[in-house]
């Protein structure tokens, strides 16, 4: 096998909750060092995309490479920016102790976080603006604030590959600027950044290239190829009736009508 | 009058040794418990460790013992695996799961209990409710020390989890905060589950002898809670609830002794009346915070009103004077008190009065200026807002304000707004 040069490959993913499929049969190579979109209507299955390159969610068919090797053999080199509310912000820790938390994979058990990571964590908090509220209770952030946490604490990780949820949801325009400045800095250093996105005017803006998605791979190459009135309207018009179905009756065990 | 000799003080040392131990073990784990949002789950397994506590009786283990341990972490796992598993497969929420699993795990135990009552040396109410006053009477000797076996057991256990709680702290409070960026960098995050799961049903038992099973929830979930309202960082939360949890034992364990009452029950009882104290007395957020703060601006409010309504009145508009309700004259009596506001009925303002109350009806001004310009209002709707705000404007965005209106003389009224700084007169100059 020749190793390729793509940060990010699925080849035919196939992801089910339970028994019923919700990601049908993807088939999409994400070349490297890019800022790539995943993009599509609620429901869509975008996270769900991201959660099973990341290990998250089991696979119930295909396979999913990341720069070349299965995860567990990259893991290190892959950060993750997950949606804000999947945590407690209420949680009694600091931005810095929430930063630290990119570090502690590499220092590997046992090992505390020492003057180094500190200093790194100090860094990544500059990157994103909040070097002035380093030691504030997580929980009195606003939420473009504490999605720039998480961004921080990311790039604590120092990863080739970086996957964000919905990084824009509920936040400011200042903090969305400053995040994609950011990304676009990782990109410009040579690293693959996948972001799941809602919003197609900053696609145009900030992507190089988009995955249009609805429970299937509607289309995927540079934005401008991509983003076409037709694969729009195949993507939010019509729901595709039958994959529901289909999903409804396979997770039942039965047959359609 | 209780006989006061040495042995009745040995027994109440080593009574209040064990409740304090135990209680340490119940807060550190509570503590991780209570920011996961797993209260609850503290009540289901300690309530589902009865049926293997009885089993590991049965088998020949001593209360307290290494078996017995074993016997009720197997039962926590189970309970757990059974949650799981009627989630996953018989569609259950996972409170529902747990609900189902534990009130049959603890059922089985209290039929095993009631069933084999002349097998099993447990008492079913000390199951429920412990006996903390009886620990001292069953004791083994270290170092010529006759040490009761509760307490050793509680000793082991606490010591147990320290050292495991220093081990895996980052992995703990990452799991416990992201569980899925954890698993996703790689964290081993179901082993971390587990394993606090283990340790909860260690706590349980340790405790279990002392306080029974529903009065060890209070230990778990209480010093861990109120913790949870005074601090904000989570290493000291850990420290704060230890601290908690030990001086509950201890003033419970006393108040008991004094009212002749359970003790178990009664240090409950403390441990709920420090969260209380917490709920009230918490920093920022505590009830007595939180009135003081509102008092202190409306006192703020009532004090810069006083001057604002004084420097409206030097302005022409008498219809500003007299103070009418009692805060306002409160706010006089300070205000002249302060040096603001001449004493005597007349009560002008002072030259460091008029200072202050400047800068106020400069906010309000600025405001109703601002809102004008920025807000589609009618002219008599801008004072209200402006009333509220002008409490709350400082130099730097009155100064941002102030730019952005540049040109506008007034206020949409008409009135003059009042400069940042007076020009200094020559003799106020300071000379070097």
């Amino acid at each position: 096998m020749s190793t390729t040069s793509a940060g990010l490959e699925f080849h035919d993913v196939t992801v089910a909750y339970g028994r019923r499929p919700v990601l049908w049969n993807v088939d999409l190579t994400v070349p490297g060092a890019c800022l790539f979109g995943i993009v599509g209507p609620n429901g869509a299955g975008k996270s769900t995309l991201l959660k099973a390159a990341l290990g998250l969610v089991p696979l119930a068919g295909g396979e999913v490479r990341i720069l070349g090797a299965p995860l567990e053999q990259v893991r290190a080199r892959v950060g993750y920016v997950p949606q804000r509310e999947s945590v407690d912000w209420d949680f009694p820790v600091s931005v810095t102790d929430v930063v630290l938390m990119g570090t502690y994979a590499r220092l590997g058990w046992l090992r505390r976080p020492g003057p180094r990571e500190r200093a790194l964590a100090a860094e990544c908090l500059d990157r994103v603006g909040l070097a002035d509220v380093a030691e504030r209770q997580i929980g009195r952030l606003s939420g473009g604030q504490q999605q720039r946490v998480f961004l921080a604490r990311a790039l604590a990780q120092q990863a080739d590959v970086y996957f964000l949820d919905e990084p824009m949801a509920g936040v400011d325009a200042r903090s969305q600027e400053r995040i994609f400045r950011v990304l676009s800095d990782l990109r410009a250093e040579g690293r693959l950044v996948v972001i799941v996105h809602h919003d197609l005017r900053s696609v145009a803006e900030w992507f190089d290239a988009v995955a249009l998605i609805d429970m299937r791979l509607v289309a995927t190459g540079p934005v401008a190829e991509v983003l076409t009135p037709e694969n729009l309207r195949r993507t939010y018009a019509g729901r595709l009736d039958v994959l529901d179905e289909i999903g409804r009756a396979v997770a039942e065990g039965g047959r359609t009508s | 009058m209780i006989e006061i000799d040495t042995t009745h003080v040995w027994m109440h040392f080593w009574a209040i040794a064990t409740a304090a131990t135990v209680s340490a073990a119940c807060a550190l784990v509570g503590s991780f418990l209570v920011v996961r949002r797993l209260s609850l789950l503290g009540d289901a397994i300690s309530h589902a460790v009865l049926p293997g506590i009885v089993l590991a009786v049965l088998a020949g283990g001593r209360p307290g013992g290494a078996g017995v341990f074993l016997g009720a972490v197997v039962a926590a796992l189970v309970t757990v695996w059974l949650t799981n598993l009627l989630g996953t497969h018989a569609g259950l929420a996972e409170d529902a799961g747990a609900g189902v699993a534990f009130t049959t795990l603890f059922a089985i135990g209290v039929v095993l209990v009631s069933a084999l009552a002349s097998q099993v040396d447990i008492d079913p109410g000390c199951v429920l409710y412990g006996i903390l006053e009886l620990v001292p009477f069953d004791t083994v000797p270290i170092f010529g020390l006759e040490v009761p076996r509760a307490l050793l057991a509680a000793a082991t256990v606490l010591a147990v989890l320290v050292v495991a709680a220093a081990l895996c702290w980052k992995e703990l409070v990452f799991t416990a905060f992201d569980p899925a960026a954890a698993r996703a960098a790689g964290l081993p995050v179901g082993i971390v589950s587990a394993g606090l799961l283990v340790a909860t049903s260690l706590a349980t038992v340790a405790s279990f002898e002392a306080v029974g099973a529903i009065l060890v929830v209070a230990m778990l979930a209480v010093p861990a809670a109120a913790a949870e309202l005074l601090v904000r960082r989570f290493h000291l939360m850990l420290v704060v609830a230890v601290a908690l949890g030990i001086a509950g034992s201890i003033v419970g364990y006393l108040a008991a002794w004094h009212f002749n009452t359970n003790a178990a029950g009664m240090i409950a009882v403390v441990l709920g009346i420090e969260y209380l104290l917490a709920a009230l007395l918490a920093p920022g957020d505590g009830v007595v915070a939180r009135v003081v703060s509102r008092e202190s601006l409306r006192w703020r409010v009532a004090c810069e009103d006083r001057l604002a309504s004084l420097w409206r009145a030097e302005e022409g508009d008498a219809a500003a004077l007299a103070p009418r309700t009692l805060l306002d004259r409160l706010a006089q009596a300070r205000l002249v008190f302060g040096g603001r506001i001449v004493p005597g009925r007349a009560g002008g303002l002072t030259d460091i009065g008029r200072e202050e109350a400047r800068v106020i009806v400069r906010s309000h001004r600025l405001w109703e200026a601002w809102l004008g310009r920025h807000v589609a209002l009618p002219l008599d709707h801008l004072h209200p807002p402006a009333e509220w705000i002008e409490h709350h404007l400082g130099a730097e965005v009155r100064g941002r304000i102030a730019a952005d209106l540049e040109g506008d003389e007034g206020d949409p009224h008409g009135r003059d707004i009042p400069p940042e700084e007076f020009p200094r007169r020559a003799a106020d100059e300071p000379t070097r």
